[in-house]
Protein backbone atom coordinates (compact mmCIF):
# COMPACT_ATOMS: atom_id res chain seq x y z
CA UNK A 1 0.00 0.00 0.00
CA UNK A 2 1.73 3.45 -1.43
CA UNK A 3 0.51 5.84 0.87
CA UNK A 4 -0.05 9.84 -0.10
CA UNK A 5 3.33 11.24 1.54
CA UNK A 6 5.09 7.80 -0.20
CA UNK A 7 3.67 8.87 -3.57
CA UNK A 8 4.73 12.28 -3.28
CA UNK A 9 8.30 11.60 -1.96
CA UNK A 10 8.68 9.45 -5.20
CA UNK A 11 7.71 12.27 -7.61
CA UNK A 12 10.17 14.23 -5.74
CA UNK A 13 12.56 11.80 -5.88
CA UNK A 14 12.16 11.40 -9.76
CA UNK A 15 13.10 15.02 -10.31
CA UNK A 16 15.81 14.78 -7.96
CA UNK A 17 14.04 17.82 -5.42
CA UNK A 18 14.20 15.79 -2.15
CA UNK A 19 16.44 17.59 -0.01
CA UNK A 20 19.60 15.87 1.84
CA UNK A 21 17.59 14.90 4.82
CA UNK A 22 14.53 13.67 3.18
CA UNK A 23 16.47 12.05 0.61
CA UNK A 24 18.34 9.52 2.79
CA UNK A 25 15.38 9.09 4.62
CA UNK A 26 13.19 8.14 2.01
CA UNK A 27 16.17 5.57 0.05
CA UNK A 28 16.72 4.20 3.56
CA UNK A 29 12.78 3.55 3.36
CA UNK A 30 12.75 2.58 -0.06
CA UNK A 31 15.21 -0.32 0.34
CA UNK A 32 12.91 -1.98 2.68
CA UNK A 33 9.42 -1.30 0.58
CA UNK A 34 9.48 -3.74 -2.95
CA UNK A 35 5.92 -1.98 -3.67
CA UNK A 36 7.61 1.74 -3.18
CA UNK A 37 10.56 0.63 -5.25
CA UNK A 38 8.37 -0.52 -8.21
CA UNK A 39 6.79 3.09 -8.03
CA UNK A 40 9.67 5.11 -7.86
CA UNK A 41 11.17 3.21 -11.40
CA UNK A 42 8.14 3.34 -12.58
CA UNK A 43 8.37 7.22 -11.98
CA UNK A 44 12.11 8.08 -12.86
CA UNK A 45 11.24 5.88 -16.35
CA UNK A 46 8.11 8.40 -16.59
CA UNK A 47 10.35 11.34 -16.03
CA UNK A 48 13.23 10.33 -17.90
CA UNK A 49 10.28 10.80 -20.86
CA UNK A 50 10.42 14.36 -20.14
CA UNK A 51 13.92 14.82 -22.31
CA UNK A 52 11.57 14.41 -25.36
CA UNK A 53 9.01 17.37 -24.63
CA UNK A 54 10.97 19.87 -25.84
CA UNK A 55 11.71 20.38 -29.59
CA UNK A 56 14.06 18.06 -30.84
CA UNK A 57 17.38 19.72 -31.94
CA UNK A 58 19.97 18.28 -33.95
CA UNK A 59 23.40 18.56 -32.27
CA UNK A 60 26.10 20.04 -34.19
CA UNK A 61 28.01 17.11 -36.69
CA UNK A 62 31.19 17.40 -35.43
CA UNK A 63 30.08 16.64 -32.13
CA UNK A 64 29.91 13.31 -32.66
CA UNK A 65 33.66 13.44 -33.79
CA UNK A 66 34.46 14.89 -30.53
CA UNK A 67 32.62 12.23 -28.40
CA UNK A 68 34.50 9.32 -30.63
CA UNK A 69 38.08 11.35 -29.99
CA UNK A 70 37.37 11.97 -26.49
CA UNK A 71 36.02 8.19 -25.85
CA UNK A 72 39.09 6.73 -27.64
CA UNK A 73 41.47 9.05 -25.90
CA UNK A 74 39.75 7.97 -22.88
CA UNK A 75 40.65 4.39 -23.48
CA UNK A 76 43.92 5.12 -23.89
CA UNK A 77 44.68 6.59 -20.48
CA UNK A 78 42.46 4.48 -18.93
CA UNK A 79 45.39 1.42 -19.95
CA UNK A 80 48.01 3.97 -17.82
CA UNK A 81 45.60 4.52 -14.85
CA UNK A 82 42.21 4.14 -13.35
CA UNK A 83 39.17 4.91 -14.54
CA UNK A 84 37.99 8.52 -13.48
CA UNK A 85 36.92 8.23 -10.04
CA UNK A 86 33.76 10.80 -10.21
CA UNK A 87 30.68 8.85 -10.45
CA UNK A 88 27.11 9.93 -11.45
CA UNK A 89 24.15 8.29 -9.88
CA UNK A 90 22.32 6.65 -12.47
CA UNK A 91 18.89 4.97 -10.29
CA UNK A 92 17.50 4.97 -7.08
CA UNK A 93 18.97 1.33 -6.55
CA UNK A 94 22.70 2.47 -6.83
CA UNK A 95 21.80 4.82 -3.92
CA UNK A 96 20.40 2.30 -1.63
CA UNK A 97 23.85 0.57 -0.63
CA UNK A 98 25.34 3.89 -0.15
CA UNK A 99 22.58 5.44 1.77
CA UNK A 100 22.38 2.36 3.61
CA UNK A 101 26.52 3.30 4.28
CA UNK A 102 25.49 6.86 4.48
CA UNK A 103 23.03 6.16 7.33
CA UNK A 104 24.83 3.82 9.16
CA UNK A 105 27.75 6.30 9.20
CA UNK A 106 25.82 8.92 10.48
CA UNK A 107 24.11 6.31 13.41
CA UNK A 108 27.75 5.58 13.89
CA UNK A 109 28.29 9.26 14.53
CA UNK A 110 25.74 10.38 16.60
CA UNK A 111 25.90 7.55 18.48
CA UNK A 112 29.65 8.23 19.20
CA UNK A 113 29.26 12.01 19.62
CA UNK A 114 25.83 11.16 21.98
CA UNK A 115 28.58 8.32 23.60
CA UNK A 116 31.16 11.01 24.24
CA UNK A 117 28.62 13.49 25.21
CA UNK A 118 26.85 11.03 28.17
CA UNK A 119 30.20 10.16 29.69
CA UNK A 120 31.54 13.67 29.77
CA UNK A 121 28.34 14.42 31.34
CA UNK A 122 28.76 11.37 34.19
CA UNK A 123 32.74 12.15 34.73
CA UNK A 124 31.50 15.44 35.36
CA UNK A 125 28.59 13.91 37.87
CA UNK A 126 30.29 11.58 39.19
CA UNK A 127 33.31 14.66 39.97
CA UNK A 128 30.61 16.46 41.42
CA UNK A 129 29.02 13.70 43.50
CA UNK A 130 32.42 13.20 44.73
CA UNK A 131 33.08 17.21 45.74
CA UNK A 132 29.17 16.92 47.05
CA UNK A 133 30.53 13.52 49.33
CA UNK A 134 33.32 15.03 50.90
CA UNK A 135 31.84 18.53 51.77
CA UNK A 136 29.63 16.96 53.29
CA UNK A 137 31.85 14.53 55.69
CA UNK A 138 33.70 17.86 55.75
CA UNK A 139 30.52 19.57 56.65
CA UNK A 140 29.62 16.33 59.24
CA UNK A 141 32.94 16.27 61.07
CA UNK A 142 32.59 20.12 61.51
CA UNK A 143 29.09 19.78 62.97
CA UNK A 144 30.49 16.50 64.71
CA UNK A 145 33.46 18.43 66.37
CA UNK A 146 31.29 20.98 67.33
CA UNK A 147 28.19 19.17 68.76
CA UNK A 148 31.06 17.43 70.86
CA UNK A 149 32.57 20.71 71.75
CA UNK A 150 29.05 21.86 73.04
CA UNK A 151 28.41 18.76 74.96
CA UNK A 152 31.45 19.50 76.64
CA UNK A 153 30.85 22.68 77.30
CA UNK A 154 27.01 22.14 78.32
CA UNK A 155 28.40 18.92 80.86
CA UNK A 156 30.74 21.65 81.85
CA UNK A 157 28.86 24.20 82.27
CA UNK A 158 26.04 21.79 84.14
CA UNK A 159 28.77 20.90 86.93
CA UNK A 160 29.46 24.19 87.39
CA UNK A 161 26.03 24.77 87.37
CA UNK A 162 25.12 21.96 89.74
CA UNK A 163 27.82 22.88 91.99
CA UNK A 164 26.94 26.37 92.38
CA UNK A 165 23.81 24.90 93.10
CA UNK A 166 24.92 22.53 95.83
CA UNK A 167 26.68 25.01 97.19
CA UNK A 168 23.90 27.42 97.14
CA UNK A 169 21.70 24.79 98.69
CA UNK A 170 23.97 23.66 101.64
CA UNK A 171 23.65 25.45 104.32
CA UNK A 172 27.14 25.86 106.54
CA UNK A 173 27.48 26.97 110.01
CA UNK A 174 30.18 27.88 112.42
CA UNK A 175 28.98 26.38 115.75
CA UNK A 176 30.16 28.76 118.51
CA UNK A 177 31.11 27.33 122.07
CA UNK A 178 28.83 28.22 125.23
CA UNK A 179 30.84 26.51 127.85
CA UNK A 180 33.73 27.49 129.45
CA UNK A 181 35.36 24.13 128.71
CA UNK A 182 34.68 24.09 125.07
CA UNK A 183 35.82 27.71 124.04
CA UNK A 184 38.58 26.33 121.70
CA UNK A 185 36.72 23.69 119.75
CA UNK A 186 35.87 24.27 116.25
CA UNK A 187 32.75 22.57 115.05
CA UNK A 188 31.22 23.65 111.56
CA UNK A 189 27.82 21.55 110.63
CA UNK A 190 27.07 21.64 106.80
CA UNK A 191 22.99 20.88 105.75
CA UNK A 192 21.70 19.22 102.71
CA UNK A 193 18.48 20.54 103.16
CA UNK A 194 16.95 18.61 99.83
CA UNK A 195 19.05 15.15 101.23
CA UNK A 196 17.76 15.75 104.79
CA UNK A 197 21.49 15.05 105.45
CA UNK A 198 23.80 16.86 108.10
CA UNK A 199 27.88 16.96 108.23
CA UNK A 200 29.80 17.79 111.50
CA UNK A 201 33.56 18.40 111.38
CA UNK A 202 34.83 19.58 114.70
CA UNK A 203 38.34 19.37 115.83
CA UNK A 204 39.70 19.91 119.80
CA UNK A 205 36.34 19.06 121.63
CA UNK A 206 36.42 17.85 124.72
CA UNK A 207 36.17 14.18 125.89
CA UNK A 208 33.60 13.37 128.10
CA UNK A 209 32.64 10.50 130.48
CA UNK A 210 31.47 7.24 129.35
CA UNK A 211 28.03 7.79 130.82
CA UNK A 212 27.51 10.85 128.44
CA UNK A 213 27.29 11.94 124.47
CA UNK A 214 26.81 14.85 122.94
CA UNK A 215 23.62 15.25 120.83
CA UNK A 216 22.84 16.64 117.85
CA UNK A 217 19.83 19.16 117.65
CA UNK A 218 18.56 21.01 114.48
CA UNK A 219 16.13 24.07 115.20
CA UNK A 220 13.11 24.37 113.50
CA UNK A 221 10.36 26.67 113.62
CA UNK A 222 8.14 24.68 112.35
CA UNK A 223 8.98 22.49 115.79
CA UNK A 224 8.29 24.00 119.42
CA UNK A 225 11.30 22.10 120.16
CA UNK A 226 14.71 21.19 118.53
CA UNK A 227 14.77 18.21 116.04
CA UNK A 228 17.02 15.25 117.44
CA UNK A 229 20.09 14.78 115.19
CA UNK A 230 21.77 11.76 117.15
CA UNK A 231 24.19 11.60 119.39
CA UNK A 232 27.90 10.66 119.25
CA UNK A 233 31.10 10.70 121.86
CA UNK A 234 34.51 11.62 122.09
CA UNK A 235 36.42 9.56 124.04
CA UNK A 236 39.74 12.25 123.35
CA UNK A 237 40.24 15.44 121.72
CA UNK A 238 40.44 14.85 118.26
CA UNK A 239 38.96 15.41 115.10
CA UNK A 240 35.62 14.34 114.14
CA UNK A 241 33.88 14.13 111.13
CA UNK A 242 30.43 12.74 111.46
CA UNK A 243 27.19 12.67 109.33
CA UNK A 244 23.87 13.34 110.99
CA UNK A 245 20.41 12.71 110.03
CA UNK A 246 17.66 14.33 111.74
CA UNK A 247 14.71 12.15 113.65
CA UNK A 248 11.98 14.06 111.46
CA UNK A 249 11.75 15.98 108.31
CA UNK A 250 13.57 19.04 108.68
CA UNK A 251 11.31 22.31 106.36
CA UNK A 252 14.44 25.01 107.45
CA UNK A 253 17.65 24.36 109.29
CA UNK A 254 17.27 27.75 111.59
CA UNK A 255 20.41 26.73 113.82
CA UNK A 256 22.40 23.64 114.75
CA UNK A 257 23.02 22.77 118.63
CA UNK A 258 25.39 20.22 120.24
CA UNK A 259 24.37 19.57 123.95
CA UNK A 260 25.57 16.73 126.73
CA UNK A 261 22.86 14.57 127.33
CA UNK A 262 22.96 10.62 129.40
CA UNK A 263 24.10 8.07 127.48
CA UNK A 264 22.30 7.36 124.52
CA UNK A 265 20.65 10.66 124.14
CA UNK A 266 17.04 12.51 124.93
CA UNK A 267 13.94 13.15 123.25
CA UNK A 268 14.54 17.00 124.04
CA UNK A 269 17.17 18.75 125.39
CA UNK A 270 17.81 18.68 128.96
CA UNK A 271 21.69 18.79 129.28
CA UNK A 272 23.53 21.76 128.73
CA UNK A 273 24.11 23.55 125.23
CA UNK A 274 28.18 23.76 124.91
CA UNK A 275 28.16 24.67 120.88
CA UNK A 276 25.55 26.94 119.03
CA UNK A 277 25.44 28.31 115.39
CA UNK A 278 22.96 29.79 112.98
CA UNK B 1 15.08 -6.99 -6.19
CA UNK B 2 11.55 -5.70 -8.44
CA UNK B 3 11.10 -6.16 -11.93
CA UNK B 4 12.60 -3.74 -14.21
CA UNK B 5 10.52 -0.58 -15.39
CA UNK B 6 8.37 -0.42 -18.68
CA UNK B 7 10.52 1.53 -20.99
CA UNK B 8 8.03 4.24 -21.50
CA UNK B 9 10.37 5.87 -24.66
CA UNK B 10 10.08 2.96 -27.00
CA UNK B 11 9.25 -0.45 -28.23
CA UNK B 12 10.86 -3.61 -26.64
CA UNK B 13 13.59 -3.92 -29.76
CA UNK B 14 14.70 -0.46 -29.15
CA UNK B 15 15.60 -0.72 -25.49
CA UNK B 16 17.16 -4.24 -26.50
CA UNK B 17 19.15 -2.77 -29.28
CA UNK B 18 20.40 0.21 -27.42
CA UNK B 19 21.09 -2.29 -24.35
CA UNK B 20 23.49 -4.30 -27.03
CA UNK B 21 25.15 -1.54 -28.09
CA UNK B 22 26.24 -0.30 -24.89
CA UNK B 23 27.41 -4.47 -23.91
CA UNK B 24 29.71 -4.10 -26.71
CA UNK B 25 31.09 -0.86 -25.63
CA UNK B 26 31.74 -2.53 -22.49
CA UNK B 27 34.60 -4.64 -24.30
CA UNK B 28 35.60 -1.59 -26.35
CA UNK B 29 33.68 -1.91 -29.46
CA UNK B 30 34.00 1.97 -30.69
CA UNK B 31 31.41 1.28 -33.57
CA UNK B 32 28.79 0.57 -30.94
CA UNK B 33 29.59 3.80 -29.65
CA UNK B 34 28.95 5.36 -32.57
CA UNK B 35 25.41 3.42 -32.94
CA UNK B 36 24.31 4.59 -29.70
CA UNK B 37 25.57 7.75 -30.16
CA UNK B 38 23.14 8.33 -33.23
CA UNK B 39 20.25 6.94 -31.34
CA UNK B 40 20.47 9.05 -28.24
CA UNK B 41 22.39 12.40 -29.48
CA UNK B 42 19.98 14.36 -30.72
CA UNK B 43 17.19 13.68 -27.38
CA UNK B 44 20.22 13.95 -25.13
CA UNK B 45 21.53 17.49 -26.87
CA UNK B 46 17.88 18.86 -26.94
CA UNK B 47 17.23 18.08 -23.05
CA UNK B 48 20.88 19.31 -22.38
CA UNK B 49 20.32 22.54 -24.29
CA UNK B 50 16.97 23.02 -23.00
CA UNK B 51 18.45 23.00 -19.48
CA UNK B 52 21.28 25.26 -20.11
CA UNK B 53 19.97 27.23 -23.04
CA UNK B 54 23.58 27.41 -24.51
CA UNK B 55 24.76 25.12 -27.21
CA UNK B 56 28.34 24.94 -26.26
CA UNK B 57 27.28 24.18 -23.18
CA UNK B 58 25.11 21.63 -24.33
CA UNK B 59 27.71 20.14 -26.37
CA UNK B 60 30.02 19.69 -23.49
CA UNK B 61 27.24 17.98 -21.51
CA UNK B 62 26.31 15.78 -24.32
CA UNK B 63 29.98 14.50 -25.14
CA UNK B 64 31.12 14.24 -21.49
CA UNK B 65 27.55 12.33 -21.02
CA UNK B 66 29.04 9.85 -23.72
CA UNK B 67 32.59 9.37 -22.17
CA UNK B 68 31.02 8.48 -19.01
CA UNK B 69 28.75 5.44 -20.98
CA UNK B 70 31.74 4.42 -22.24
CA UNK B 71 33.86 4.56 -19.58
CA UNK B 72 30.70 3.06 -17.57
CA UNK B 73 29.18 0.88 -19.94
CA UNK B 74 30.60 -2.66 -18.07
CA UNK B 75 28.55 -1.68 -14.79
CA UNK B 76 25.48 -1.43 -16.49
CA UNK B 77 22.32 -3.50 -15.21
CA UNK B 78 19.68 -3.83 -17.84
CA UNK B 79 17.39 -4.54 -14.74
CA UNK B 80 18.00 -1.58 -13.36
CA UNK B 81 16.03 0.41 -16.33
CA UNK B 82 16.70 1.24 -19.77
CA UNK B 83 19.86 2.67 -21.67
CA UNK B 84 17.93 5.69 -22.55
CA UNK B 85 16.81 6.81 -19.28
CA UNK B 86 20.19 6.04 -17.54
CA UNK B 87 21.80 8.39 -20.94
CA UNK B 88 18.94 11.29 -20.09
CA UNK B 89 19.32 10.53 -16.20
CA UNK B 90 23.21 11.49 -16.79
CA UNK B 91 22.59 14.10 -18.51
CA UNK B 92 20.07 16.26 -16.67
CA UNK B 93 21.99 15.70 -13.50
CA UNK B 94 25.19 17.08 -15.53
CA UNK B 95 23.43 20.12 -17.32
CA UNK B 96 21.52 20.94 -13.71
CA UNK B 97 25.53 20.85 -11.62
CA UNK B 98 26.12 23.50 -14.45
CA UNK B 99 23.03 25.52 -13.71
CA UNK B 100 23.48 25.78 -10.37
CA UNK B 101 27.47 26.05 -10.48
CA UNK B 102 26.57 29.07 -13.14
CA UNK B 103 24.80 30.71 -10.02
CA UNK B 104 22.23 31.90 -12.99
CA UNK B 105 18.94 30.21 -11.78
CA UNK B 106 16.63 32.94 -12.47
CA UNK B 107 18.06 34.39 -15.72
CA UNK B 108 17.90 30.87 -16.94
CA UNK B 109 14.45 30.28 -15.83
CA UNK B 110 13.35 33.49 -17.76
CA UNK B 111 15.24 32.35 -20.83
CA UNK B 112 13.96 28.92 -21.42
CA UNK B 113 10.49 30.14 -20.98
CA UNK B 114 9.91 30.20 -24.49
CA UNK B 115 10.16 27.19 -26.39
CA UNK B 116 12.14 29.19 -28.88
CA UNK B 117 15.26 26.74 -29.95
CA UNK B 118 18.12 28.36 -32.26
CA UNK B 119 18.91 25.03 -33.82
CA UNK B 120 17.65 23.81 -36.73
CA UNK B 121 14.77 21.65 -35.61
CA UNK B 122 14.44 17.99 -36.85
CA UNK B 123 16.94 18.65 -39.76
CA UNK B 124 19.21 16.18 -40.93
CA UNK B 125 18.43 13.16 -42.58
CA UNK B 126 15.19 11.04 -41.40
CA UNK B 127 16.34 7.89 -40.52
CA UNK B 128 13.85 5.31 -39.22
CA UNK B 129 15.26 6.28 -35.48
CA UNK B 130 14.51 10.17 -35.85
CA UNK B 131 10.80 8.94 -37.21
CA UNK B 132 10.79 7.05 -33.93
CA UNK B 133 12.10 9.52 -32.04
CA UNK B 134 9.53 12.37 -34.04
CA UNK B 135 6.67 9.71 -32.94
CA UNK B 136 7.72 9.30 -29.24
CA UNK B 137 8.34 12.90 -28.79
CA UNK B 138 4.96 13.73 -29.69
CA UNK B 139 3.53 11.33 -27.65
CA UNK B 140 5.45 12.71 -24.64
CA UNK B 141 4.29 16.54 -25.70
CA UNK B 142 0.68 15.46 -26.29
CA UNK B 143 0.63 13.88 -22.60
CA UNK B 144 1.89 16.75 -21.02
CA UNK B 145 -0.28 19.00 -22.15
CA UNK B 146 -3.10 16.58 -21.03
CA UNK B 147 -1.67 18.28 -17.47
CA UNK B 148 -3.32 21.39 -16.38
CA UNK B 149 -1.46 24.60 -17.02
CA UNK B 150 -0.13 24.73 -13.37
CA UNK B 151 0.61 21.24 -13.27
CA UNK B 152 2.39 21.28 -16.48
CA UNK B 153 4.38 24.42 -15.43
CA UNK B 154 5.64 22.74 -11.91
CA UNK B 155 7.03 19.55 -14.05
CA UNK B 156 8.39 21.73 -16.42
CA UNK B 157 10.33 23.59 -13.35
CA UNK B 158 10.73 20.63 -11.99
CA UNK B 159 12.79 18.75 -14.42
CA UNK B 160 14.26 21.40 -16.25
CA UNK B 161 15.25 23.80 -14.20
CA UNK B 162 17.32 23.32 -11.80
CA UNK B 163 15.24 25.08 -8.83
CA UNK B 164 14.76 23.51 -5.61
CA UNK B 165 11.21 22.59 -4.26
CA UNK B 166 10.85 25.96 -2.21
CA UNK B 167 12.52 28.30 -5.67
CA UNK B 168 9.47 26.45 -7.49
CA UNK B 169 7.34 27.64 -4.87
CA UNK B 170 7.87 31.09 -5.07
CA UNK B 171 8.44 31.33 -8.39
CA UNK B 172 5.16 30.06 -8.94
CA UNK B 173 4.16 32.18 -6.29
CA UNK B 174 2.29 29.15 -4.48
CA UNK B 175 2.38 27.18 -0.91
CA UNK B 176 5.32 24.67 -0.81
CA UNK B 177 2.60 21.84 -0.44
CA UNK B 178 0.77 22.96 -3.33
CA UNK B 179 3.51 22.49 -5.62
CA UNK B 180 4.67 19.38 -3.94
CA UNK B 181 1.09 18.26 -4.43
CA UNK B 182 1.17 19.72 -8.61
CA UNK B 183 4.21 17.52 -9.03
CA UNK B 184 3.04 14.53 -7.91
CA UNK B 185 -0.08 14.38 -9.97
CA UNK B 186 0.99 15.52 -12.65
CA UNK B 187 3.86 12.92 -12.81
CA UNK B 188 1.39 10.69 -11.70
CA UNK B 189 -1.03 11.47 -14.31
CA UNK B 190 1.93 11.29 -17.31
CA UNK B 191 2.69 7.92 -15.88
CA UNK B 192 -0.69 7.02 -16.50
CA UNK B 193 -1.15 7.99 -20.28
CA UNK B 194 2.17 7.53 -21.28
CA UNK B 195 3.18 3.62 -21.09
CA UNK B 196 -0.64 3.19 -22.62
CA UNK B 197 0.10 5.43 -25.88
CA UNK B 198 3.91 4.32 -26.36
Amino acid sequence: MITERQEELAALHAFDLLEAAEKLAFVTELAANPELQVLVAQLAATAATLALSGAQLNPPAELKQAVLAACSASSLIQTDKPMDAKIVSFSFFKLIPWAAAATLALATAWFARESTMLRDENSALRTERQLAEVAYKMAQNQLSSRSLLAEKMIASLGDKLHRAEDLARLKVTALASLAGNTKEAQVIAVWDPEQQLGLLTMEKLPAIADTQDYQIWIVDPAYPNPVDGGVFHVSQDGRVILPFKPAQPVARAAAFAISLEKKGGVPVAVGPIVLLGK
Amino acid sequence: MTDPAPSPIGDEAQAHEQARLLAAMAIGEQAALAQLYDSLAKPLYSLAFRVLNNASEAQDVVQDVFVQLWKKASSYEQSRGSVFSWAVTLTRNRAIDRVRTRKRRAELLAESAPDIQPMTLNGGHDSAHSLWLQEKAAAVRGALAQLGPDQQKAIELAYFSGLTQQEIAVTLNAPLGTIKARIRRGLRQLREIIPFHL
